[in-house]
């Protein structure tokens, strides 16, 4: 059998600031406890050493504005690299499965990123799976986000894209940060009911959690038949998250790793730096290597204060219902919208960016085509906290894309390479691993 | 004058060391039954020409603890867990004798759970009822929090008077609570038989009118006082490859990236010097598939030797684990590797007549004397570079847990392979040449494990963990624990000075306090600790150590 592998990157100095939620402290607990445990010693675990990331891998899912440099630090280099470190032990086939307990976190960044939205500059899975697609010719991905926050960010990289399945459950936006993750986002035109949301009640216990797992999150799975499956794995359902309001525990989190078995799973949210980490780090550890968890709990932990309301399993049976429904109805859905769009799909977007307080705006163009999920091309214009005002023009080739949707795009970075309206333009081309930028002003063309 | 025996598988060999030159060797066959008598014997014979009034050091390296270990033949020992939540029961797999207490205590040291005295009643009836006179108890996080440990020990030793306690926090101040339990089991079971080695030694030391400072190597490298072992007999596994590895960092000197290769009869031993220090299991001494807190080389021993057995089956060569005899060239009845690389290369080992006469018999009419020597170099440089190359990744892999270990992370560039033991002669220039690197062997090189012994100095690393918020400090070895005076303002400069102090007390009690001041500091981490938006109290892990290295006397050893 093989093993299981453990990536354990706690990031020890690197801090948003020194009392922020994402501080050196965030993982100390979990180290005290997996070392402690003797996990790493373990026959079942094999330990891995940290990677980095490039500025090419990470051009390959962002617009880094005005470039990755600036976007990142080198903890995110690490954090990001090695992710792809442990996706490589897998595609490589030296583990069963693995699992990445790393930061800084990603699920919040969006495909431009100006900054830092919800803890996030760059989207960790994201970067892993398009390195994976790009190295090991992988095509159909599933990513379950199980972080209480909606994972917005990996949500929007892949909207429009029919061969990345998106399943976020989280608790209601109405009630947390992003405020987004509704039933009704869906998808782009062409790649509509590959993304499903189900936003939860405040105080959802480990029952309604495992019922959506198993009533809908499974059978999606094992319809949508994907080459891998992914959990984006926040920790931040734990009944003693300080930012959330969730019911969730560490046998919840165990036995829904059990279920769902991801290939591989990157750690995001979680901020109950004693109470939960430890051991919902110790809980998906287990699962993963198929360990026996019966002997697992927090310290704290009443199974009798965790019981779920019935009304409430009614409710999550009828977004259920609704979301298998939606999701399997999604390829006429598709074809009616191939038929009857424009050309072009039009979106105007206002992006908020909490941490650094940036305020974005996005005019999306996407190429309804009718060989494939199409190209984008993305304007965005925001005041960084240096003062300075970037409005930058971004091509993105996915890649699946057509020959044709290929060739146009292309001639579209090309066309606006010499436009003044502009500080940057980026070619991002997935089919040509081909990453680039120019710097109108400078006049200055940079290939990755 | 200098004494120094290391007590090999199949050798022991003595030396006697005065002023940078070797005075007097010997090498006996040891006797794995009664190792004390091999040591006398050896002793005696270094003895002979010397006069016992200059011996000022004796340095011990022996198998006595690694043997018991190997056989399972330690005194039988009750391990009593407090696991507290997390793994199921059965992933500690230590002893035969496992009785789970209740109890938990978490990471911060915070008691979770108190111990049930009846289930103590109940536990400790059964282990006397079963005839067992030796117990040892570890709790999960103990090493943050003794009080649970302690209970437990008090109320054994209290109602079971015969019964002898050993407790973790006792052997180990550090995470891993699978390892300071085997550590704490293994310190148990071979206690008894390493107090009656002791003994022995002393009294026959006493018999012979010595009365110079002994000592015993550990796996670390370093030396510990005779006595002073008496409470740690763990420490001496895997002395043998220790030995060799400060035997070859007294004889090369210089702090470059090295190989050591100890080539003997059918092991070689194998450990890497990265500028100049020694390279440790990061895992710590792994002893029946067991990791433990017992700080260890980072030595890879694979079956292969001067003497391995070399075959010749359908036209394939193989080289045997096993040994039949010496080499051929030494009068040996079949073909070895010393045999093939003497061929090869023209060595003139022995009677090099011998060697081509006994490579030709094996191969037969299938193959030529120059097709049989020429596989068993390429099998045997192979194998070798293999490991070694395994053991640079395997460094260079080490996990990290901090930004600026990813981003400044070394490779290990090889410079020199330094080779030691008798058949390091015929083998280490061919693999050094296909290696690309320069090698080295001293004219001293057979006997480099018993001289490494004799020069080598103690070592000791401490450990402190400080809770601010809890007050409880804790330092390791001895598992002191006690609460801090000035909580708030304490900083990281107040911990190294803690660490520092209990490392000089310590080394006064165990005859080392002119080694102590020579200490460095290993690990410094602190975090702060936030509720809500606000500081709550620092964390602080400081470690201190006197690394390995030699006895102020030895100046090195002249060419
Ligand atoms: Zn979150
Ligand atoms: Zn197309």
């Amino acid at each position: 059998m093989k093993p299981t592998g453990i990536l354990f990157f706690p990031a020890f100095d690197w801090a948003i600031s020194p009392t922020h939620p994402e501080r050196e402290e965030r993982l100390l607990y979990t180290r005290d406890q997996i070392f402690e445990e003797g996990i790493m010693d373990l026959l079942q675990i094999r330990e891995y050493q940290p990677g980095l990331a490039t500025a090419k891998d990470i051009a390959r899912v962002h617009f880094c504005v005005p470039d990755v440099e600036a976007q990142i630090t080198e903890a995110h280099l690490v954090s990001a690299g090695s992710a792809l470190r442990i996706a490589d032990a897998y595609m490589e086939g030296e583990i069963k499965n693995g699992f990445a307990i790393i930061r800084p976190p990603g699920h919040h960044s969006k495909t431009v990123s100006h900054g830092n939205r919800g803890f996030c500059n760059i989207n960790n899975e994201a970067i892993m799976i398009e390195y994976l697609r790009q190295k090991y010719g992988i095509k159909r991905v599933a990513i379950v986000d199980t972080d209480v926050h909606h994972g917005d960010g990996t949500q929007e990289i892949y909207y429009n894209d029919p061969d990345v399945l998106f399943i976020s459950f989280h608790q209601d936006g109405r009630t947390l940060y992003p405020g987004s993750g509704h039933m009704d986002e869906l998808g782009g035109p062409l790649a509509y009911g590959t993304t499903i949301n189900l936003p939860l009640a405040p105080r959802t216990t480990d029952t309604g959690i495992l019922y959506a797992l198993e009533k809908l999150i499974m059978p999606i799975l094992e319809e949508f038949k994907p080459e891998l499956i992914v959990n984006s794995a926040g920790q931040d359902n734990h009944y003693s998250d300080p930012l959330a309001d969730m019911r969730f525990s560490a046998q919840g989190y165990a036995r829904l790793n059990e279920i769902l078995a991801p290939d591989i799973a990157v750690l995001e949210g979680g901020y109950s730096v004693q109470t939960a980490l430890p051991y919902v780090n110790m809980g998906l550890i287990m699962a993963m290597a198929g360990i026996d968890y019966s002997n697992l709990r927090e310290p704290d932990y009443v199974p009798e204060r965790m019981r779920e309301n019935p009304a409430n399993l009614e409710y999550i049976d009828k977004m259920v219902k609704r979301q298998l429904q939606v999701f399997r109805q999604r390829e006429e859905q598709i074809e009616k919208n191939r038929k009857t769009r424009e050309r072009f799909h039009h979106v105007h977007k206002q992006i908020f960016y909490d941490t650094d307080y940036i305020h974005e705006e996005q005019s999306i163009q996407l190429r309804l085509c009718p060989d494939c999920p199409g190209f984008r091309l993305i304007e965005s214009t925001a005041q960084h906290r240096n003062g300075y005002y970037y409005r930058v023009y971004c091509v993105s080739i996915p890649a699946n894309a057509c020959a044709s949707c290929q060739s146009e795009a292309r001639s579209c970075y090309t066309d606006m390479s010499g436009n003044d309206r502009y500080d940057l333009v980026y070619l991002q081309d997935r089919v040509n691993n081909d990453f680039r930028s120019i710097d109108i002003k400078k006049d200055v063309e940079m290939v990755l | 004058m200098l004494i120094g025996i290391d007590v090999g598988g199949t050798y022991t060999d003595g030396v006697v060391f005065d002023r940078g030159e070797v005075i007097a060797t010997t090498k006996v066959p040891t006797d794995d039954n009664d190792i004390k008598s091999t040591v006398l014997q050896v002793l005696d014979k270094l003895l002979l020409k010397q006069d016992k009034s200059d011996i000022t050091r004796i340095v011990l390296s022996t198998t006595v603890v690694t043997n018991l270990l190997a056989t399972g033949k330690g005194e039988r020992t009750a391990l009593l867990l407090i696991p507290g939540y997390g793994l199921p029961a059965d992933a500690y797999d230590i002893s035969d004798d496992t009785f789970f207490l209740k109890g938990g205590i978490d990471f911060r040291g915070r008691e979770l759970d108190p111990l049930d005295e009846k289930e103590l009643i109940q536990i400790g009836d059964n282990i006397v009822a079963a005839g067992i006179k030796r117990a040892a108890i570890i709790s999960k996080f103990g090493n943050r929090n003794d009080n649970l440990e302690k209970q437990a020990s008090h109320y054994m030793a209290q109602h079971y008077p015969q019964l002898s306690v050993t407790t973790g926090s006792q052997i180990s101040g550090k995470l891993n609570f699978p390892r300071r339990a085997t550590t704490a089991y293994y310190t148990a079971i071979t206690s008894k038989e390493w107090n009656r080695f002791v003994d022995e030694i002393d009294q026959a030391l006493t018999e012979r009118g010595l009365d110079c400072e002994v000592h015993i190597l550990k796996a670390d490298g370093g030396t510990l006082a005779l006595d002073v072992s008496r409470d740690m007999p763990c420490e001496t596994v895997f002395s043998g490859p220790a030995a060799s590895t400060m035997g070859a960092m007294a004889l090369a000197g210089e702090g470059m990236n090295s190989v050591v290769l100890d080539i003997g009869g059918t092991t070689t031993d194998i450990a890497l010097l990265i500028e100049g220090e020694p390279l440790y299991a990061s895992k710590g001494a792994s002893i029946n598939q067991r990791y433990t807190h017992i700080n260890a080389f980072a030595v890879r021993s694979i079956a292969l030797g001067g003497d391995s057995c070399i075959t010749v089956n359908a036209g394939q060569v193989e080289v045997q684990a096993y040994r039949r005899d010496v080499a051929a060239c030494f009068g040996g009845s079949s073909a070895t590797v010393t045999d093939a690389f003497n061929y090869k290369f023209n060595l003139n080992i022995g009677n090099p007549e011998l060697s081509a006469a006994a490579l030709e018999q094996i191969g037969g009419s299938a193959m030529s004397t120059e097709e049989v020597g020429a596989a068993v170099v390429a099998i045997v440089t192979n194998r070798l570079q293999d490991v070694i190359t395994s053991m640079f990744k395997e460094w260079e892999n080490e996990p990290a847990y901090k930004v600026w270990e990813v981003i400044n992370k070394r490779k290990f560039t090889l410079e020199q392979i330094t080779g030691i033991g008798a058949a390091s002669r015929a083998i280490i220039p061919e693999l050094a040449d296909a290696m690309q690197v320069k090698h080295f062997i001293h004219q001293y090189a057979d006997v480099a494990n018993a001289l490494g012994a004799a020069v080598a100095r103690p070592t000791l690393a401490v450990n402190l963990h400080v809770d601010t918020q809890t007050k409880i400090y804790t330092l390791d070895p001895g598992g002191v624990r006690g609460t801090l005076e000035n909580p708030h303002n304490f900083q990281l400069k107040d911990a190294r000075e803690m660490a520092r102090k209990h490392l000089e007390q310590v080394g006064k009690e165990r005859g080392m306090a002119s080694y102590t001041n020579e200490s460095s500091f290993f690990m410094e981490e602190q975090f702060n600790m936030i509720g809500g938006w606000d500081q709550t109290g620092k964390l602080f892990d400081v470690g201190i150590q006197v690394t390995p290295g030699f006895i102020e006397e030895f100046k090195g050893v002249k060419i």
